[in-house]
C-alpha cells in the first residue's frame, strides 16, 4: 500500500511539469480579457466569440454583468486587472476612464463609421471609443390593444396620452406599466419630457448641460420641469394598483401579453417582449414634451460604447479585432442580424426588429431625433436623481421639494466630480 | 539562565509561533486595508484616476455639516436594526423555547426555520420580492382580501415592514439554534427544585432560565445589532433603497458613494464613521448585557 502510494507521489511529481510546459506551448494566439454588459445579448456575445475564433484563432474571454457592472470595473481597474474591452456610457464616462482608454482617432476603421454615432466619444475631436450600436427609447405601444380599443390617432401631447390612458382605462385595461422601481427608467422617461429645451432656450446641450455644471443654472429654474412632473404623474395614475413595484421584467411580459398598452423603454426591451409573445406587434410613439406637438420626439443615440485599455498587453489583437467588427462580413452584420438593433456602421443593413424599424420610419417622417443629453451630466447622477425621482413618484415629496433635492444632488456630484 | 526562566521563554516562543501566522494573516488582508482606506478617507479620489488628492478633513466636515442623505440613511438604520434586534430576539427566544419542549415536530421545525438562513440574501430579497408583487397579486385575486393589494415595496410607510419582515425571517434560525444551545445548558436540577419551591412556569422562566441563558442573549442581541447596522444586501435585492431614497440604509449609501457616484475618499470616510458607530455601540452593549450574566 505504502508502495503504491509512493509510486503515485512520483508519478505525480515528475508529471507536473511535463504538464505545464504542456500548457505553456499551447499558448499560442492571445486571449483577450473582456467586460461587456447587457446580459440579455450572452448570446450572441458568445456567437461573435466563437466566430471570431474560427476566423482567426484570438480567444475573447468575456465576462457579461448588468447591475454591478460599474463596481467590478471600478475594482477591476483599481487592482490593476485591466480587462482589455470594456464597455461604458459615451459622453460623462469619456472623461471617468480617460486614465485608461486608447485614443482611437487615428484607426481607419473609424472612417466606417456615421459621423453621428461618434459625437458621444468625442472629447475635443479625439475619438476615445468605438460606439457599440445605436438605440433609441421612448413609449412602446401595443398594436393589437391600440387597434381592439379603437384607438387610430397616436397621441403625440400630454393631453393627448391622457385621452388615450383614459379610454384605455374605461374599457378595462391598464393603460402604462411604469418601470418606476428601475431607477435608470425614471430618468429616460423624464428628460425626455424637456428634451428639446435645452437646445431652445439655452443654446444646446453641451452649453445647457455645463451650465447646471457650474451652478448658473438650477432645475428649479427650468420652467419646463413642469412637463416631467406632468408626465410622471399621468403615468403614475394610470399605472395600475402598484406603480412603484413595476421593473422592467413587469412591463416587457405585461406589454407582452397585453395586460398593459404602452411602456416608456428603448429597442433592447423588444427581444424580452417578442420572447414572452412572438407574435405581439410593437410601435413606437413619440415622448411628450408638454402639449407641443411639433417637438414630441425619440431619444436616439449611440450611448453604449467599447473601450480599448491602452496599457493592455493584447492592445493591437483588440484594435484588430475592433477592425474585424467593422470591416468583415460576419463583423458588419453581427449588431443588425444578431444582435437586432442599428448599427452604427455606414451602410450596414436594417435590423429585423419592429422597433428599430419604426424608429428609422419615423425620423425619416421628421420626428426630432434628440441626443441622450443625460449622459452628459456628470457619473453617478443617473442613479440619484432617479431615486429623487421615484420618491417624488411614490408621494415621498412634493414638486417644489423634488426640484431642491435634484439641485441639491446634481450640485454635490458635479463639485465632486469637477 | 534559570530553568524556570527557560521554561518560561520556551513556552513564550510556542505561543509566538502558533499565534503569529494568524497574526500576519490578519494584518495583511484586515488591518492594513483598513488603515489604507482610513487614509484614503482624508483624500479626494474617484476610484479611477492614478493619484489621490489629500485633502485633510473636508470629508468629515462635508459629511458631517452637509450630508443629509446620509443622515437620513442612517436614521433608517437605526430604526431597522432596533426594530430587527427586538423582534427576531423576542421571536426566536420564544420558538425556541417552543422547540426545546417535547413538541413532535420538533425537528421538522426547526430545519425549517433554519432553512432561509443558508439561502443567500440576496436571493431571498428577489423572491420576496416576487412574492410581494406577483404573489400577493394573486393571493389577492383568489382570497380578494385588501391586505394583498397594499403596495408592500411601493408604499413609503410600508415598506418598512416588509424589510423588517424579511430580514427577521431570513436570520430567524440562527438566532434560534443559539437560543436552544443555550437552554439545553440550563441545569435540570435548578429548574426542578424551582418547581419543589412551587414556582410556577412563568416565574421559573424568568427567574431561572433567563438569567441562565443570559450568555447566548449577549451573543445573539451583539450580532444581530452588529448586522442590523450592517445591512445591505437584502436592501439592495428587495428596494433598492427605495421608493426614493426611504429604505437607503448606511451600508447601501456608502456602496454609491463609492462605486455609482465615483467618490472613493468620500465613501470610505462614511465607512469609518459607520465603524465607528458600531465599535460604540457594540462595546456599550456587550458591557451592558455582561453585567447581567450570572454563574451557576
Amino acid at each position: 500500500m505504502k508502495k503504491l502510494l509512493f509510486t503515485l507521489l512520483v508519478l505525480l511529481l515528475a508529471f507536473s511539469p511535463l504538464t505545464a510546459a504542456g500548457q505553456e506551448e499551447k499558448a499560442g494566439p492571445p486571449t483577450l480579457n473582456v467586460l461587456f454588459y447587457s446580459p440579455e445579448l450572452a448570446e450572441q456575445y458568445n456567437d461573435m466569440v466563437a466566430a471570431y475564433k474560427a476566423e482567426t484563432g484570438v480567444t475573447l474571454d468575456i465576462t457579461v454583468l448588468q447591475t454591478d457592472y460599474r463596481s467590478v470595473l471600478t475594482s477591476r481597474l483599481n487592482s490593476g486587472d485591466v480587462p482589455d474591452i470594456f464597455m461604458s456610457s459615451a459622453y460623462a464616462d469619456n472623461s471617468t476612464y480617460k486614465d485608461y482608454v486608447y485614443d482611437l482617432t487615428d484607426e481607419a476603421f473609424i472612417q466606417e463609421l456615421e459621423p453621428s454615432a461618434l459625437q458621444g466619444v468625442t472629447v475635443d475631436g479625439r475619438v476615445l471609443g468605438y460606439p457599440f450600436l445605436v438605440q433609441s427609447h421612448s413609449f412602446i405601444y401595443n398594436k393589437q390593444v391600440f387597434e381592439e380599443n379603437g384607438i387610430t390617432t397616436l397621441p403625440r401631447t400630454l393631453d393627448e396620452f391622457e385621452a388615450v390612458a383614459k379610454k384605455l382605462q374605461a374599457n378595462g385595461v391598464q393603460p402604462f406599466a411604469t418601470g418606476f422601481k428601475e431607477f435608470w427608467v425614471l430618468p429616460q422617461t423624464a428628460w425626455q419630457a424637456i428634451a428639446n429645451v435645452p437646445v431652445e432656450n439655452y443654446g444646446g446641450y453641451e452649453n445647457f448641460v455645463s451650465m447646471l455644471n457650474t451652478g448658473k443654472l438650477k432645475f428649479k429654474d427650468i420652467p419646463e420641469m413642469s412637463q416631467v412632473f406632468d408626465l410622471l404623474d399621468l403615468i403614475g395614475e394610470y399605472g395600475g394598483p402598484k406603480p412603484n413595484e413595476s421593473d422592467f421584467n413587469d412591463q416587457t411580459s405585461a406589454l407582452a401579453t397585453g395586460k398593459v398598452a404602452m411602456i416608456h423603454q428603448g429597442n433592447w426591451a423588444e427581444d424580452s417582449i417578442r420572447k414572452t409573445n412572438p407574435e405581439v406587434e410593437l410601435g413606437f410613439l413619440v415622448g411628450p414634451t408638454g402639449n407641443n406637438a411639433e417637438t414630441a420626439g425619440l431619444m436616439f443615440d449611440s450611448n453604449q460604447t467599447i473601450r480599448i485599455a491602452k496599457d493592455g498587453e493584447n492592445l493591437e489583437e483588440s484594435l484588430a479585432w475592433l477592425e474585424w467588427l467593422t470591416t468583415s462580413e460576419y463583423g458588419r452584420n453581427w449588431i443588425p442580424g444578431q444582435v437586432k438593433q442599428l448599427s452604427p456602421i455606414k451602410g450596414a443593413a436594417a435590423p429585423d426588429s419592429q422597433i428599430a424599424e419604426s424608429t428609422t420610419a419615423m425620423l425619416g417622417e421628421g420626428v426630432p431625433g434628440y441626443p441622450w443629453f443625460y449622459q452628459m451630466f456628470p457619473t453617478g447622477t443617473e442613479q440619484q436623481l432617479g431615486a429623487i425621482l421615484q420618491g417624488y413618484c411614490a408621494g415621498l415629496t412634493d414638486r417644489a421639494e423634488t426640484l431642491d433635492a435634484l439641485d441639491a444632488a446634481y450640485t454635490k456630484i458635479a463639485k465632486a466630480a469637477f | 539562565m534559570t530553568p524556570l526562566k527557560r521554561k518560561q521563554l520556551s513556552r513564550a516562543m510556542v505561543f509566538t509561533g502558533f499565534t503569529l501566522p494568524a497574526l500576519v494573516a490578519i494584518l495583511i488582508s484586515v488591518e492594513i486595508p483598513f488603515l489604507m482606506s482610513v487614509f484614503s478617507s482624508f483624500t479626494k479620489w474617484n476610484g479611477l484616476d492614478r493619484a489621490q488628492t489629500f485633502i485633510g478633513l473636508e470629508n468629515y466636515k462635508e459629511l458631517i455639516l452637509d450630508d443629509l442623505d446620509m443622515w437620513k440613511a442612517f436614521g433608517f438604520t437605526l430604526r431597522l436594526t432596533l426594530g430587527s434586534v427586538i423582534v427576531t430576539n423576542i421571536t426566536a427566544l420564544l420558538l425556541a423555547v417552543l422547540l426545546d419542549s417535547d413538541l413532535k415536530a420538533k425537528n421538522t421545525l426547526r430545519a425549517a426555520y433554519y432553512v432561509p438562513n443558508i439561502i443567500s440574501l440576496i436571493i431571498i430579497g428577489y423572491i420576496w420580492r416576487f412574492i410581494f408583487s406577483a404573489g400577493f397579486e394573486s393571493f389577492y385575486q383568489i382570497t380578494g382580501l385588501e391586505f394583498f393589494m397594499f403596495s408592500w415595496l411601493g408604499d413609503v410607510k410600508l415598506v418598512y415592514f416588509s424589510v423588517l419582515m424579511v430580514s427577521v425571517w431570513h436570520s430567524l434560525g440562527f438566532y434560534l439554534v443559539v437560543y436552544i444551545a443555550g437552554l439545553q445548558t440550563v441545569p435540570r436540577d435548578l429548574i426542578e427544585a424551582a418547581m419543589i419551591d412551587g414556582a410556577s412556569a412563568v416565574g421559573r422562566f424568568f427567574r431561572v432560565t433567563l438569567p441562565l441563558i443570559m450568555p447566548s442573549i449577549t451573543v445573539s442581541v451583539f450580532h444581530s445589532l452588529s448586522n442590523g447596522l450592517k445591512a445591505f444586501d437584502v436592501i439592495f435585492s428587495l428596494t433598492n433603497g427605495g421608493p426614493g431614497n426611504s429604505t437607503t440604509t448606511i451600508a447601501l449609501d456608502i456602496y454609491r458613494t463609492a462605486f455609482v457616484i465615483n467618490r472613493f475618499g468620500y465613501g470610505t470616510a462614511k465607512s469609518v464613521i459607520l465603524f465607528l458607530i458600531i465599535l460604540i455601540l457594540s462595546l456599550f452593549q456587550v458591557r451592558m448585557f455582561k453585567q447581567r450574566e450570572v454563574e451557576v
